[in-house]
């Protein structure tokens, strides 16, 4: 999800992970709910046309046991098993070993009346066993009609209910979404409006501290100048990272061909006086110098926040060193580090794990969506307490 | 002929000695007394069939009966017994009669029989 499209739902990974187990324990239930139903219904459907077949049957079980009487009393004379065109049939001793059978059948004695191999079969026991046949089966085929009927209504009932389901699950999932979809709303309404209230006297700052003739100045006044550059610089900075997320792509970019390695030499200009404030030393090594075509104002956005994290989480007397490279551009500082089981949530939005310095979290959220729209590469190595190098590839 | 086939010969006669010397138990001894009376033989293995089915619960049936005659056990009709009376205690040992039942119900068996 884009960072700038949908604030709002801008959900991090732990609360996506919820949601999705409440989604998959919802649609778990739906299935065991509809499943349930659905198998209930189609047994009642069966057991239906199964009785509606029994008195049928039954009159052909009838029609057998006379005719097996005959034959029984006959059998001298006649040994010729009787068939009929609308039914089949089979006899059984009470050993359950087959007599005879006009079809290829298999006795179940567990119960009497069922549906299998496409036979509705009957099973009846002789009170006298004609030719020893204890087990009278008879069976018709089952023309199938009860269950077309009953698979199209369990179609449109499957599709009705998981629809139900569907809707009832999206409106609790709203209610349950709603006090985190809230809070986020609130930060973000808040930084709105302070973002806003912040331009007009940060411009000014800046512009007229700009505009002071340095050489003008005794030492002290410009020690006290360049504190007031410093502190008015990192609330630009603060300032235009909050505008270009709750802006988002309201911005307008233009495309350019950049000469990254001239780009790198800016903002270390810029950010010279905040890493002199804490006696960072910041240096560059410049092996190649590629051009990434890319929005001039995206690309210094995205160096600045790795600069200023880097300045930020150095230690004093720390260093930065701005590799660049085979397209791949690398900051690299000697400051906190990251722990481990950190790294994969930094980029989430408001996500700290340092309270050493201040900050709202949002820098290297900013540099994943700017990363995200040109299709860079973003990789993080860190051992904490010791170093954190952010590369970035294209 | 080899050796095998010699066995097998030797194997075969046997069993029909085997056989006949069965049959001739049961044509002696049920047979022979049977063909005099009005009722043939083989309605008495209908009306067993008719009562107990499966060929085990024949069999033990009809054992029971030449073994120990009961005109309560009898399958046979009232009208039956009262004219033709319960017969007589079988004097054969219970090997004979079990042969001789197995002719029987070989000879008159429902089974491969019906088209």
């Amino acid at each position: 999800m884009s960072a700038s499209k949908n604030r709002v739902t801008d959900l991090a990974s732990s609360e996506k992970q919820t949601l999705f187990r409440f989604a998959s324990l919802f649609a778990l239930l739906s299935i065991i709910i509809i499943g349930g139903f659905s198998y209930m219904y189609f047994s009642a459907q069966r057991e239906l046309m199964l009785q509606e077949k029994k008195s049928t049957l039954e009159t052909y079980s009838k029609q057998l046991l006379q005719e097996l009487k005959f034959l029984h009393v006959n059998f001298d004379k006649t040994q010729l098993y009787p068939r009929h065109e609308e039914y089949e049939s089979a006899i059984f001793d009470s050993d359950k070993k087959l007599i005879f059978s006009s079809a290829p059948t298999t006795l179940r004695v567990d119960k009497i009346l069922y549906l299998e191999d496409a036979y509705v079969t009957l099973v009846s026991i002789a009170e006298s066993y004609y030719l020893g046949a204890k087990y009278v089966v008879v069976k018709v085929k089952d023309d199938g009609v009860w269950l077309k009927q009953t698979r199209k209504e369990l179609i449109a009932f499957n599709v009705l209910a998981f629809v139900f389901m569907f809707v009832i699950g999206y409106a609790l999932l709203r209610l349950f979404l709603k006090p985190m979809r809230d809070a986020l709303a609130l930060l973000d309404r808040f930084i709105k409006d302070t973002t806003h209230e912040l331009n007009t006297p940060v411009s000014t700052i800046v512009a007229n501290i700009e505009m002071i003739d340095k050489s003008m100045l005794d030492e002290k006044t410009l020690k006290k100048i360049n504190r007031i550059d410093i502190g008015a610089k990192t609330i630009s900075n603060i300032y235009q990272d909050l505008t270009y997320l709750t802006l988002g792509n309201k911005i307008v970019t233009k495309d350019e061909e950049l000469d990254v390695a001239r780009v790198i030499e800016e903002r270390m200009d810029y950010f010279k006086s905040l890493a002199d404030a804490k006696k960072v030393s910041l240096s560059k090594e410049i092996i190649d110098s590629p051009t990434l075509l890319m929005d001039k104002a995206k690309f210094s956005k995205l160096l600045d926040n790795l600069i200023s994290n880097a300045i930020k989480y150095n230690k004093l007397k720390g260093s930065i060193k701005i590799t660049l490279q085979n397209n791949v551009m690398s900051v690299e500082d000697t400051g906190v580090g990251i722990a481990k089981e950190h790294i994969s949530k930094m980029q989430e939005r408001y996500s700290r794990f340092n309270n050493s310095s201040g900050g709202f979290g949002l820098g290297l959220n900013i540099v994943s969506s700017i990363a995200k729209e040109y299709d860079l590469k973003i990789k993080i190595d860190s051992r904490e307490k010791e170093w954190t190098k952010v590369s970035v590839s294209w | 002929m080899d050796e095998g086939e010699r066995v097998m010969v030797r194997a075969l006669f046997l069993l029909l000695v085997a056989f006949s010397l069965h049959a001739d138990v049961y044509q002696t001894n049920c047979v022979s007394c049977h063909e005099k009376l009005p009722v043939s033989i083989d309605k008495y293995f209908y009306r067993y069939l008719l009562n107990y089915s499966s060929e085990k619960d024949v069999k033990r049936a009809m054992l029971e009966y030449l073994r120990k005659p009961d005109k309560q056990k009898s399958v046979m009709g009232e009208s039956f017994i009262n004219r033709f009376g319960v017969k007589q205690k079988s004097e054969l040992s219970n090997g004979d009669l079990k042969k001789a039942l197995n002719v029987y119900y070989e000879t008159y068996k429902v089974f491969g029989k019906l088209k």
